[in-house]
């Protein structure tokens, strides 16, 4: 027996050192995980001992900081509602959200030597600093994105496609973050919803737009698309019903299928290459995906391959079936193709700093999705170019610089048709891909179009 | 406090019966320990509520040191070690519950007094256990008796239908039941030890022992179970399940009672899982809490975030904010501790209960008499498991079962009861030295 009481003591102490070691797990391993949970009513506690950190555009331009009045930290937004939808908030009676939120372990100095020195500064009564958060975003381009949308509901991306790095993020309408807890009742029984990050939560069809998906599935599948003719007449007739285009354009080939952006021609290619391919192309992209930008994306939506029947397809293949996807998406379907096929994981923060200016974190540009071949990059870049030069997206033209584009005009139940385009420029090096959505507005070609015309120009001049 | 604890290992056998000197200077560190944590609490403050607390401290030291002089005086030769260290845990809880809440605080501080009492007693009363070993059946009806009282005359708190009120307080049976349960056990095996492990006959080369041997553990162990279910103590379930477990493995030595009990614990619990939402819920939370931060998860998550919070230091006495968590004065209070002495404060809690578990184990194995060091074995698995069941619920390594952290959390019925655990130990280590 005396053995028996000897094994079971010891499998006892060793449970409880398997305590000790989880629990050293959690702190150690796990660290301030848990803490930076925006439920986590610390913070708030936290807020209003610690210096929160500034955080900073990438030109060095103040977004957020913590300035004093009266004897409560309060957070500035300089830029105000220009970056609401990115930075997010803090509020003791609303949460947090946004980089903000996002950012906490750093601003509020919980990583790194902060973790430590605030720690001896706690127990000596001084004040406890936060470090700082430096973006990807230029809030020159952020501004005029706003500005080019003015009144309009809608969103604008635009990124550097070689890096992933985001340049703007806009999503209209916005709200001022300075006034956010007098604001907030009105804030969410407005209509608009000017809370809802357009850009990355949006969830819109996209139209013609989607024609570049299509196309590069279709390619993928059966290389010899590409010198294949197709006839349009204006009509294709799926199982029974009847699917109509803009115009009878002929006989196309699928360049100038982009370009004219022929419904009939792309809803056969999506017949052709059958439900399966077409899903897998849609992942490829990443559609289906929450990139982790640092703001919560919602991941694009669609029917399940084996639910997909013919006419969902057709539709699906030209941005009208049953998928919904959101801003930033597709300009990562741009960015994409301007990559060559090479999609870059998108960023917002770009370096984190504790208190002292010791770099904490350098986000450099990371690959993320094999999404297609430089062949068919290629193919689908030509129709882009001639959509912008001579098709549906001249608007979209900058003086001196070829640009490639894609519009869409998307059918919604909520009135008139969503304008979108997306492209990228200079056609030849990208260095610039873009996605512009403005809400029941009208056609592509007319009202998105020009908004990334003059964004890319804009952003070229500036040396983008 | 371990390298102190070593360094006096050996010597406590050698040392002349009544000296008790290492008893002496380990209670002077827990004293000393207590009043600076008292202090620390009020540090610079002034007023009515300083001068309770520091009292209540005080008075607790002193009766730690009065306890050990009526030791000594009456040439009790007990464990130097247990009290200390137990000592060293109560310390704990009593200036954590003053931070917490003055209010438990207060009634803790009774509480103890009271406990201290039920210790003195229990030494002085059951010194010699052995004729205890002969009224396992009584044991068995009147743990119950107890058990059954609740589910008629019972009042709901956290969930659990287990405690009686009277009125000015409320007493939890199954936390003395417990007790008993370890009593009758340990009884009823030193009797039959010899027949359950060897088995009287074979069925399918396993060689079982006849009905009439096993039937009244099982039952025993069936009828707790199922009245714990009807009062939802999902922690005392769980807590008498495997103390029975570890009890049958030492008094038989066999893996097959082992895995059969646990085939009987996973078609019970599955059973329960089916059965009853609570239980789902509980599985649920502990599987991923976080959807459910706001309903059922809420507790645990900010438990979560108060050991987070904490770090490896902690935020320091008073500095956290461990009044968020729901029921941090009870089952919660590790999380508290955590959150503000940090890991190695959390992780010196853990190896106090090591301390105590090693002990246990040393006097099962001094002990001569087979019955008494199953009791001690049992007393021992019982501390050493709630300590576990506890601590892991609220850390998320296991699903959170309620029950309170012994010596620490606040808890009259909980703290007695572990009192006179204390005292049936200490006893029994009076005795082994007797027959050394």
């Amino acid at each position: 027996m005396k053995q028996n009481i000897k094994r079971l003591g010891i499998l006892i102490i060793c449970l409880l050192a398997i305590l000790v070691f989880y629990l050293s797990y959690l702190n150690v391993v796990r660290g301030s995980e848990n803490v930076v949970n925006p439920h986590n009513r610390r913070l708030q506690e936290y807020e209003s001992q610690v210096r929160r950190g500034t955080i900073y555009d990438s030109k060095g331009v103040v977004l957020a900081t913590t300035g004093l009045s009266g004897e409560k930290n309060k957070r500035v937004y300089p830029r105000g509602s220009e970056t609401a939808h990115i930075l997010g908030y803090i509020s003791e009676k609303y949460g947090r959200a946004g980089l903000e939120s996002t950012c906490d372990r750093y601003l509020l100095g919980l990583e790194g030597a902060d973790r430590a020195r605030n720690y001896i500064n706690r127990l000596l009564g001084r004040e406890q600093l936060g470090g700082d958060v430096t973006l990807t975003i230029d809030s020159y381009l952020q501004g005029l994105a706003l500005d080019l949308l003015g009144k309009r509901r809608g969103a604008v991306v635009l990124l550097d496609p070689r890096t992933g790095a985001l340049l703007a993020l806009v999503s209209n309408p916005v709200y001022d973050p300075n006034k956010l807890e007098e604001i907030w009742p009105q804030l969410i029984q407005d209509e608009d919803s000017p809370l809802l990050n357009r850009a990355v939560q949006g969830a819109y069809p996209p139209g013609s737009t989607f024609k570049i998906v299509t196309a590069a599935g279709a390619l993928a599948a059966r290389p010899d698309a590409s010198r294949q003719t197709f006839n349009c007449r204006g009509l294709l007739e799926v199982n029974g019903y009847e699917l109509e285009d803009t115009a009878v354009h002929g006989r196309v080939d699928i360049k100038k299928a982009i370009a004219v952006s022929c419904n009939t021609t792309f809803a056969q290619l999506g017949l052709d290459q059958g439900a399966q391919n077409f899903v897998t192309t849609i992942k490829a992209f990443g559609i289906d995906q929450d990139p982790g930008i640092g703001l919560p994306v919602r991941p694009g939506t669609m029917a399940s391959p084996e639910e997909i029947i013919p006419t969902e397809l057709a539709g699906s293949a030209i941005g009208q079936g049953e998928l919904l996807v959101s801003p930033l998406h597709m300009a990562l379907v741009a960015a994409a193709i301007a990559n060559s096929g090479d999609l870059m994981k998108p960023y917002l923060v770009k370096t984190v700093k504790d208190s002292m200016g010791q770099v904490l974190q350098r986000e450099e540009a990371r690959h993320w999705l094999n999404v297609t071949t430089p062949q068919i990059c290629g193919i689908i870049k030509d129709g882009m170019v001639d959509a912008v030069r001579s098709g549906t997206a001249t608007a979209a033209g900058v003086a001196g610089v070829q640009v490639a584009g894609k519009t869409g005009s998307a059918q919604n139940p909520h009135g008139q048709t969503h304008a979108w385009f997306i492209g990228f420029a200079p056609a030849d090096q990208p260095r610039l891909a873009v996605a512009v959505l403005v809400e029941n507005a009208g056609s592509g070609g007319s009202v998105a179009a020009p908004v990334a015309g003059q964004l890319i120009s804009t952003a070229l001049n500036k040396g983008y | 406090m371990s390298g102190v604890y070593y360094a006096a290992s050996h010597s406590n056998i050698k040392s002349p019966a009544g000296g008790r000197k290492v008893e002496r200077n380990l209670l002077f560190l827990a004293a000393l320990y207590l009043l600076a944590g008292i202090m620390a609490l009020y540090l610079g403050e002034s007023g009515s509520r300083v001068i309770i607390a520091v009292a209540a401290g005080l008075t607790v030291a002193a009766a730690f040191l009065l306890v050990h002089v009526y030791w000594k005086a009456s040439g009790f030769k007990g464990d130097h070690y247990l009290f200390p260290v137990t000592a060293m845990l109560i310390s704990t809880g009593l200036v954590f519950l003053f931070r917490l809440d003055p209010y438990y605080g207060m009634r803790q501080f009774i509480w103890i007094l009271a406990g201290l009492g039920t210790l003195v007693f229990t030494s002085r009363v059951l010194l010699d256990l052995r004729f205890l070993g002969d009224y396992k059946y009584i044991y068995a009806l009147l743990g119950l008796i107890a058990l059954i009282l609740p589910i008629f005359f019972g009042k709901e708190q956290g969930g659990a239908k287990s405690w009686l009120d009277f009125g000015f307080f409320q007493l939890q049976p199954s936390e003395f039941v417990k007790i008993l349960l370890v009593l009758f056990l340990a009884g009823y095996l030193a009797e039959n030890r010899a027949v359950l492990a060897a088995g009287a006959r074979s069925l399918g080369g396993i060689s079982l022992p006849g009905l009439p041997e096993w039937a009244p553990l099982v039952i025993m162990w069936g009828v707790s179970l199922l009245l714990l279910v009807f009062q939802r103590d999902l922690g005392a379930a769980l807590i008498y399940f495997s103390t029975f477990l570890a009890m049958v493995y030492a008094a038989t030595a066999r893996i097959f009672y082992v895995l059969f009990g646990l085939g009987l614990f996973i078609a019970g619990s599955s059973a329960s899982y089916l059965l009853f939402d609570h239980v789902r819920a509980r599985v649920l939370i502990w599987l991923n809490p976080w959807p459910y931060i706001d309903n059922i998860g809420y507790q645990i998550t900010q438990s979560l975030f108060a050991i987070g919070s904490g770090g490896i230091f902690g935020a320091g006495l008073g500095q956290g904010y461990p009044g968020y968590i729901p029921l941090v004065h009870s089952d919660f209070i590790f999380p508290a501790i955590c959150e503000e002495l940090g890991l190695l404060g959390g992780a010196g809690i853990i190896i106090l209960f090591m301390m105590l578990i090693f002990r246990g184990i040393k006097i099962a194995l001094r002990v001569r008499d087979e019955f008494l060091a199953l009791v001690a074995i049992g007393l021992t698995s019982l501390l050493g498991l709630q300590a576990f069941i506890i601590i892991a619920g609220v850390t998320r390594l296991l699903p959170l079962t309620g029950v309170t952290l012994p010596y620490v959390s606040y808890g009259g019925s909980s703290l007695v009861a572990n009192f006179i655990l204390l005292g049936l130990l200490l006893n029994i280590s009076h005795e082994a030295d007797d027959s050394l």
